[in-house]
């Protein structure tokens, strides 16, 4: 009954071949997913703070500042992931979120409440007044809007559950690689606000900023990424054992290309664990705090990886007969990538002139 | 169509409209502010006018409020909105425009990154930095509108792809440059709108006037670009698309009246520019408010007249507005509507009621609510039985004229020749007709008491 749910595949030919599809994919979800766990565990991290204590809303200001690009960010890197799924997987994708679409509608709401919010913070806490209740808010729409894109992705996976979920959308939450899931990526946000926490204090520190707060806010930046590591190799094991037992058995037998992105996570993740043990001075210890921000990097990317793999096998019997035409449009391909490139460089260009660029002596400002 | 269908009282129609509406005036706002601001900003570098550059300063927070949030978020909104009402549309777009849009998340990047540097470093770095990033952000959000309108010309005026299913044929299409056109004047006389409520903050009365005329320019220049880009964009339509809303007898009265609002809106729109250029001194507030509602109308207008000249077509001469593939009438005639609406054919309950119920949803549902929005039951009460099976037989008769190919001149659909030429045909076999007939009849008003059905 199930498969006969599934819609027909677009007549259209994709217009690219499928391994660009897939890395493009990878490499521009992994950006997004950058900044997007950069913004989430730093909101939540910010409300758990508040602003009452100076070291605490030195924290929550630097989180709030970098949120204002970073929020931009993540929303701009998103549109590309979307477009090659929906290349890839559309007809899977669209049915999930059309089951749940009041909930995949509000995401934008939520998202839109949680930006604006980050900009009342922002101007609060740079007028001196308090911010916590703000922020409190702010990472509620933020909490929310992630537990909906797992809501989503989980959904588009499994076709075998559309059907109950067209029936009643609150069966949408009936799975239980739900929770575990959520909080693999949850713990892997703050992990990583955490580290920027430190590593901006550091380097805060360097260049002459106040050490006694710096100290403070590094300290709890390897905190909270040394709990949320701790929890995250626990959450882990649960995430990969509460997989569908086709899934798991499918992945365990699906040999090195799989296996080593897993384990590079795993090692990753108990590599982490011990540089973050073995800071007992963040302040003094710049380098290794440099390190454990480089692992939470590296092992996000591994994850990624991992992470579509195990579409691939979700998807295996839904996608068992797909007859796909391929008829690549060069001259647009060559055109993206020329422009990908240029782009990114003057991107890059741009920011790095901006940040550099100070008047000579005498000189007026812009 | 073969999607689950969203239930949505006030129509998926009008959702699209809604969210679409904002974002294209906040992004044409993102697009005519970038240039706005460059020239300002390096006319106030040249000029040293402190005025000038204290109004692209006040500018670019709002730039960065509206361009990167909720430009953004509207931008992604619109994806969403389609894919959860029009998902057969949206993958055919997707899967021949995926690297157009790629190139265009390029330009966002470049204008978001720019966009936000170029607020942050007020007073911090040297002026040519700063215009550096503002005409690059200039750049970027006009390439942006240069790519988009590629796939927004598609799918009124899909030109020879309909044949050789090209990109660059898809892409530069009949309606591209004159849309392209008119879209440059209209962003550039938003900007200028919007940036002359921001001028009249000044308080020095003289610089004032000045910032006033300075903008006036722009907007006298864009709503003179926008006139042309229009008038340019009627000629290239395909005759049987003009023949909706132009000439003595417009098929559509509605559309023809749309296309007066915006002309009329436009002209008004000219006078209050003018009248800022001339006597900038008499500028005030509510003149300034008042001429941004005229913008909005303008164009609002005109993005509401390119939509509706679609009709019936979601992209035209090849997808109907219910997801229905031309190239597909006869095979689903044969096999049946349901046979590939799996979705809508859960609705079956082995009843002639509940296979017509099904067929509405698969057929009807994209635009057509029950209650709301186009609602069917509202159009059914004064319709008895004989004329609702008269009507649906005339529909099927159009999609047996879409599958003879006599409709076609010049590759285009002429659909004034049709029954019924804005509605998509009826598809399917006579048995599914008599079935949506049967369920159409329990919807009038004397018979629902009687009987008993689902939404």
């Amino acid at each position: 009954m199930a498969t006969n749910l599934i819609p027909a595949l677009d007549p259209a030919p994709l217009p690219g071949p499928t391994w660009l599809f897939h890395l493009l994919w990878v490499v521009t979800f992994t950006i997004h997913l950058l900044f997007v766990n950069s913004v989430l565990g730093g909101t939540v991290l910010a409300a758990l703070l508040g602003t009452n204590q100076a070291v605490h809303r030195a924290s929550a200001k630097l989180f709030v500042e970098v949120n204002s690009w970073a929020i931009s960010f993540a929303i701009t890197f998103g549109i590309a992931p979307l477009l090659f799924l929906q290349v890839l997987f559309g007809r899977f994708f669209y049915t999930a979120t059309i089951l749940v679409a009041w909930w995949w509608l509000g995401l934008l709401g939520l998202l839109t409440v949680g930006y604006y919010l980050n900009y009342v913070a922002k101007f609060r806490l740079r007028a001196g007044k308090g911010a916590g209740a703000v922020l409190v808010v702010e990472a509620v729409c933020f909490l929310a809007v992630a537990m909906i894109q797992v809501l989503v992705n989980l959904l588009h996976l499994q076709p075998e559950r559309w059907e109950r979920v067209a029936d009643a959308t609150w069966a949408a939450f009936a799975d239980p690689t739900f929770v575990p899931r959520y909080l693999h990526f949850l713990l892997a946000a703050v992990a990583l606000a955490g580290a920027i926490l430190a590593w901006a204090a550091v380097r805060r520190a360097e260049r002459g900023g106040d050490q006694q707060e710096a100290r403070g806010m590094a300290g709890i930046g390897i905190r909270a990424a040394l709990v949320a590591t701790i929890l995250q190799l626990v959450d882990g094991f649960w995430l990969l054992f509460a997989l569908p037992e086709g899934v798991l058995k499918a992945y365990m037998r699906s040999g090195a290309a799989s296996m080593v992105p897993l384990a590079l996570g795993i090692l990753a993740g108990v590599v982490l664990l011990t540089v973050l043990a073995g800071i007992s001075d963040p302040l003094a210890q710049g380098t290794r705090v440099r390190r454990a921000a480089e692992l939470i990097v590296g092992a996000m990317l591994v994850m990624v990886v991992t992470r579509h793999q195990l579409r691939e096998l979700y998807l295996a019997t839904a996608r068992a007969n797909e007859q796909l035409v391929i008829a690549p449009q060069w001259g647009i391909v060559v055109t993206f990538l020329l422009v990908f490139v240029l782009g990114v460089a003057v991107t890059v260009f741009a920011l790095v002139r901006a940040a550099k660029d100070t008047p000579a002596p005498g000189e007026t400002a812009a | 169509m073969d999607y689950p269908i969203w239930n949505l009282a006030m129509g998926g129609g009008v959702l699209i409209g809604m969210v679409a509406i904002a974002h294209v005036i906040v992004s044409h706002f993102a697009v005519g502010g970038g240039i706005a601001m460059a020239v300002a900003e390096t006319v106030a570098v040249r000029r040293g006018d402190a005025a000038l550059r204290q109004l692209c300063r006040r500018t670019s927070l709002m730039l960065i409020l509206i361009s990167t949030v909720f430009g953004a978020i509207s931008g992604v909104g619109i994806w969403v909105t389609i894919g959860l009402v029009q998902p057969v549309a949206t993958s055919a777009l997707i899967h021949n425009f995926v690297w157009a849009w790629a190139t265009e998340w390029v330009f966002f990047i470049l204008e978001v990154a720019t966009a936000l540097a170029y607020y942050a470093t007020w007073d911090r770095v040297r002026p040519r930095t700063h215009l550096l990033l503002i005409w690059l952000y200039a750049l970027a959000a006009y390439m942006s509108l240069v790519i988009i309108q590629g796939i927004i010309a598609f799918m009124l005026t899909p030109g020879r792809w309909v044949e050789t299913h090209s990109f660059w044929d898809g892409f530069f299409n009949p309606s591209y440059l004159p849309g392209l056109v008119l879209r440059t004047g209209m962003a550039l006389f938003l900007a200028g709108s919007y940036m002359t409520l921001a001028a009249l903050r000044e308080s020095d009365r003289e610089a004032r006037a000045r910032l006033v005329r300075f903008l006036a320019l722009f907007q006298v220049v864009g709503a003179l670009v926008a006139y042309g880009g229009y008038r340019w964009w009627e000629v290239a339509l395909p005759g049987s698309v003009r023949a909706l809303f132009l000439g003595a007898s417009p098929l559509l009265a509605s559309l023809a009246g749309t296309r007066h609002l915006l002309l009329w809106a436009l002209a008004a729109y000219l006078l209050l520019a003018l009248f800022a250029l001339l006597l900038p001194r008499l500028q005030r507030w509510p003149v300034t408010v008042l001429a941004m509602l005229v913008a909005f109308t303008s164009f609002g207008g005109y993005e509401r007249l390119r939509e509706g000249s679609r009709k019936p077509f979601v992209i035209r001469d090849v997808m109907f507005s219910n997801g229905v593939l031309v190239s597909e009438i006869a095979a689903l005639n044969e096999r049946g509507i349901l046979s590939k609406a799996v979705w809508a054919a859960r609705e079956e309950d082995g009843t002639a009621q509940g296979k017509g119920r099904a067929v509405f949803r698969a057929q009807c549902a994209s635009c057509h609510t029950q209650n709301g929005y186009l609602s069917i039951r509202r159009i059914v009460a004064p319709i008895d039985a004989d004329m609702i099976v008269g009507i649906l037989e005339s529909m099927r008769d159009d999609g047996q004229t879409y599958t003879t190919g006599a409709i076609l001149h010049e590759g285009h659909a002429v659909t004034q020749g049709l029954n019924y030429p804005f509605m998509p045909p009826f598809v399917g076999t006579e048995e599914e007709m008599q079935a949506l007939a049967a369920y159409l009849l329990t919807l009038k008003p004397a018979t629902v008491a009687e009987v008993s059905h689902g939404n």
